[in-house]
């Protein structure tokens, strides 16, 4: 049994940057038909570096290739009646369709969820906005941050006694990337019992705000703001990072109980430590967090992080290294669990790329081509799945509406 | 838009999920599917779930039926109490497992194996059951062993290194610790990637008839997170943390009178625009701020030339002059003013838990909307062993007598009512 989970479903994905194309790329991962409309008169992310060899192109963008693996490229100019004709069209051989644009857009277009319902029935519709598409602020155009800080994410974050400060990652796409793979397969096994399709909204300010109970509900229960504070926590100390050998090199180390403190005093070479009231308990600890760094970063300053880590998690210390997105693209244990695939893409060659973070115990691995050259399947997807005639297709590119 | 009709579809109705193991992760994941209509069941240790300790409280008085972080975690769903390292509180989660359709299995990798509630076990009794397993390294790979909780997970995934992140300058440009955000992040990223991944197993599987295990680590979880910056490692930008190499500016909050405003005008109309609201200053024409990367060079210079505007106004004051140039700029809210604000009432967005006789405790809800399946919050966290008499004895079939037993040797806990 290796089938793969979505065979034989078609997404329209006229997704952009990174909310919804990188969504549809999870989607065509577990075995969907992924076909990403664009067109050549208006690219984002195909103009967004990084560059392969700092070189422009619209083939050569880190930005798109990363988001848009094993996806078909269909150019069409919706701007060009024609175009929106043949949207159309695909949209009917569609099971789900997928949209990020300005709140409003799709209207424009005549490609919203109550126009192309009627010419497919049962179509799973994903709208993603920044506000999403209700409420007093649903126009506005939002960005990565914006979001971290209109949802109180960047009030619980920031270093202690400093000012709110923005997570790191596209972070508020990236949440809502998950929440519109979730949303979708919902819809789609409410609809592969039922034959009902139905309209998906999100917002990704609102996405943003589930990341956050715990600072909502002691505000809610008892009227009290977040403290920033750093990387502590109101359980565990030590809970930071501390220095180790090499240039910004750090490794996070995180002590939950007593036996935890003693194991990380063995480690260190200081049992006398576990006698010291300083540390004492958990509350002493958390008193004495400054105490704590020159005598753990001693130690760690010496030592490699993946070394470190080792040393620590072997004496039952919870501890790992603080890795930069190159490190995270070689860690031993994401390459041996096949996260990381090599795509071999013409215009760039072999190169890593992630996937899907978990596995299944019927798949052995899942599929992984490289992102498509733009308009790469374009004739494909005419002629082939759409049915129209060479002298179509060529009266349709030399008009405008193919590009 | 379109409306959402009255009606009271489910889009999971019908699915049976039990969830086993302390991660708040596996509690997200299951919670979602809840959300969603499932039938979700939480089996708990006689102790209760570690979130039940972990708060905030009412009046920060502990109590496990009301920690903050547990009634997120854990609405829309039933729970009991069993012991499963016992023989016979095993024997409730085999009879429960037989006739559910998904187990959501959350826990560090070496507990459980203790527990030993084995995918392989398990399709033997039910062959088309769907095991999610959720733990900090998955149950394969070199650190399958290593503990792992939200910090470790955000370092050794990425997240920490780019934090604080583009184009946050705000404090300056000195080299600053990797940060993270006071909050269970991993988990709730894992927990739906999770809830995806198990309704992919679900669709499959009406195809198949099969079940089927999924292995999700949270390390994993975050570093899926970071798509844009693994793009720029490997086409070799470098990667360190210096926000005037990369930025563009201005693009971030700054003070204000009142707090903070989000200026995101870069590009160089809403720059000009920005220039006229302050009244187009002469420092402003500087070659230095020519255009949006020089900006971001020059951020330590810019930053307080902005300030001095920025904090003779308030927010509002600088959105509403905004408006009119037509420059981005928003507000930014600390965690009261975003409860409060009317873009998420507008939307539904909260969850009310009622306290009796003291008013009730807003939560978040599910962030989707969905005309055919609207989500709905069915009912509050099970307080500790609430379903336990009404799951053994009503889906179960034990009797009264066999209840009375079993909760005197210690193995299960009735509700004191």
């Amino acid at each position: 049994m290796s089938r793969l989970p979505l065979e034989g479903i078609r997404v329209a994905d006229f997704g952009q940057v990174v909310v919804v194309p990188y969504a549809t790329s999870f989607l065509a991962w577990m075995g969907a038909d992924v076909i990403h409309v664009e067109t050549e008169t208006r690219m984002t992310s195909r103009e967004t570096p990084p560059f392969w060899e700092a070189v422009q192109g619209v083939n050569r963008s880190g930005m798109y290739n990363f988001i848009n693996t094993t996806k078909r490229s269909l150019t069409i100019n919706l701007k060009e009646p024609a175009g929106v004709e043949i949207a159309k069209r695909l949209i009917a051989t569609s099971d789900i369709m997928t949209e990020n644009y300005t709140t409003g857009t799709m209207e424009k277009l005549g490609l919203d969820y109550e126009t192309v319902r009627k010419i497919k029935p049962d179509l799973i519709y994903l709208s993603v906005g920044a506000f999403g598409r209700i409420g007093p602020m649903r126009d506005l155009k939002g960005y990565h941050s914006i979001n971290n800080a209109f949802s109180g994410v960047a009030d619980v974050t920031g270093y202690v006694g400093g000012h709110p400060r923005l997570l790191g990652s596209l972070t508020p796409d990236i949440t809502s990337c998950f929440y519109s793979m979730l949303a979708v397969l919902e819809a789609l096994y409410y609809r592969n019992r039922t034959g009902k399709g139905q309209f998906i909204d999100i917002s990704m300010a609102d996405s943003m705000v589930t990341l956050i109970p715990e600072a909502v509900a002691d505000f809610t229960m008892n009227g009290r703001p977040p403290v920033r504070v750093g990387n502590h926590d109101k359980e565990k100390a030590p809970h930071d990072v501390f220095r180790c050998k090499g240039q910004d090199r750090w490794i996070a180390i995180s002590i939950g109980s007593d036996a935890e403190w003693h194991n990380l005093c063995g480690v260190l070479g200081r049992p006398e430590l576990v006698d010291d009231p300083r540390f004492a308990d958990m509350l002493s600890r958390q008193r004495h967090q400054d105490d704590m760094r020159p005598i753990i970063e001693a130690w760690t300053v010496g030592r490699e992080h993946y070394d470190a880590m080792r040393l620590l998690q072997e004496a039952g210390v919870t501890a790992a290294p603080t890795l930069d997105a190159g490190d995270v693209m070689r860690d031993p244990h994401l390459m041996a669990r096949g996260f990381i695939a090599t795509v071999d893409h013409p215009e760039v060659g072999k190169y890593p790329n992630s996937t899907a973070p978990w596995k299944f115990d019927s798949v052995p691995s899942f599929p992984i081509r490289p992102a498509p050259l733009l308009g790469q399947h374009s004739n494909e997807i005419l002629q082939e799945l759409l049915g129209l005639s060479q002298s179509e297709v060529a009266h349709l590119t030399a008009t405008g509406a193919i590009r | 838009m379109v409306k959402e009709t009255a009606n009271t579809a489910s889009a999971l109705a019908g699915l049976r999920i039990v969830e086993c193991g302390s991660s708040a992760a596996g509690a997200y994941c299951a919670r979602l599917l809840g959300d969603a209509g499932a039938d979700v069941l939480k089996v708990e240790p006689l102790s209760g779930d570690p979130a039940r300790r972990r708060g905030p409280f009412p009046d920060d008085v502990p109590d496990l039926n009301w920690s903050g972080l547990f009634l997120y975690l854990n609405y829309n769903k039933r729970g009991i109490t069993a012991d499963l390292h016992n023989r016979r509180g095993r024997d409730i989660a085999l009879r429960l497992l037989a006739g559910a359709d998904v187990l959501v299995l959350a826990d560090s990798a070496p507990e459980l194996d203790r527990l030993r509630l084995y995918y392989d076990d398990l399709r033997e009794m039910n062959p088309s059951i769907i095991v999610t397993v959720i733990t900090p390294y998955g149950l394969t790979g070199p650190y399958r062993n290593y503990t792992g909780d939200d910090l470790t997970a955000i370092n050794h995934g990425g997240l920490a290194y780019v934090t604080p992140g583009l184009p946050d300058i705000i404090g300056g440009s000195d080299k600053e610790p990797p940060l993270r955000a006071n909050t269970c992040l991993s988990d709730i990223e894992a927990g739906i990637q999770g809830a995806a991944a198990t309704l992919l197993a679900a669709i499959n599987r009406s195809f198949t008839g099969q079940g089927d295990q999924i292995d999700l680590s949270i390390h994993s979880a975050i570093a899926a997170m970071m798509p844009f910056e693994t793009a720029q490692a490997v086409y070799n930008v470098p990667n360190d943390r210096e926000p005037r190499t990369f930025g563009i500016q201005p693009n971030t909050y700054i003070p204000c009178k009142d707090g903070y405003v989000v200026l995101a005008a870069w590009m160089q109309a809403n720059w000009r625009g920005l220039k006229e609201m302050m009244g187009n200053p002469d420092w402003a024409e500087s070659e230095v701020f020519v255009d949006q990367y020089e900006r971001a060079r020059n951020w330590d210079a810019l930053q307080p030339l902005l300030l001095d505007w920025t904090i003779q106004h308030t927010g509002e004051e600088i959105i509403s002059k905004a408006r009119t140039s037509g420059v981005p700029a928003f507000p930014a809210y600390t965690v009261p003013q975003m409860v409060q604000s009317e873009h998420l009432d507008a939307r539904e967005f909260w969850v009310h838990v009622e306290r009796p006789g003291k008013g009730s405790i807003k939560l978040p809800g599910y962030p989707v909307r969905m005309s055919q399946t609207p989500w709905q919050f069915r009912r509050p966290a099970p307080r500790l062993g609430e379903h336990t008499l009404e799951t053994l004895e009503g889906e179960l079939g034990y009797s009264r007598a066999d209840i009375t037993m079993i909760s005197a040797a210690g193995i299960i806990q009735e509700i004191e009512e």
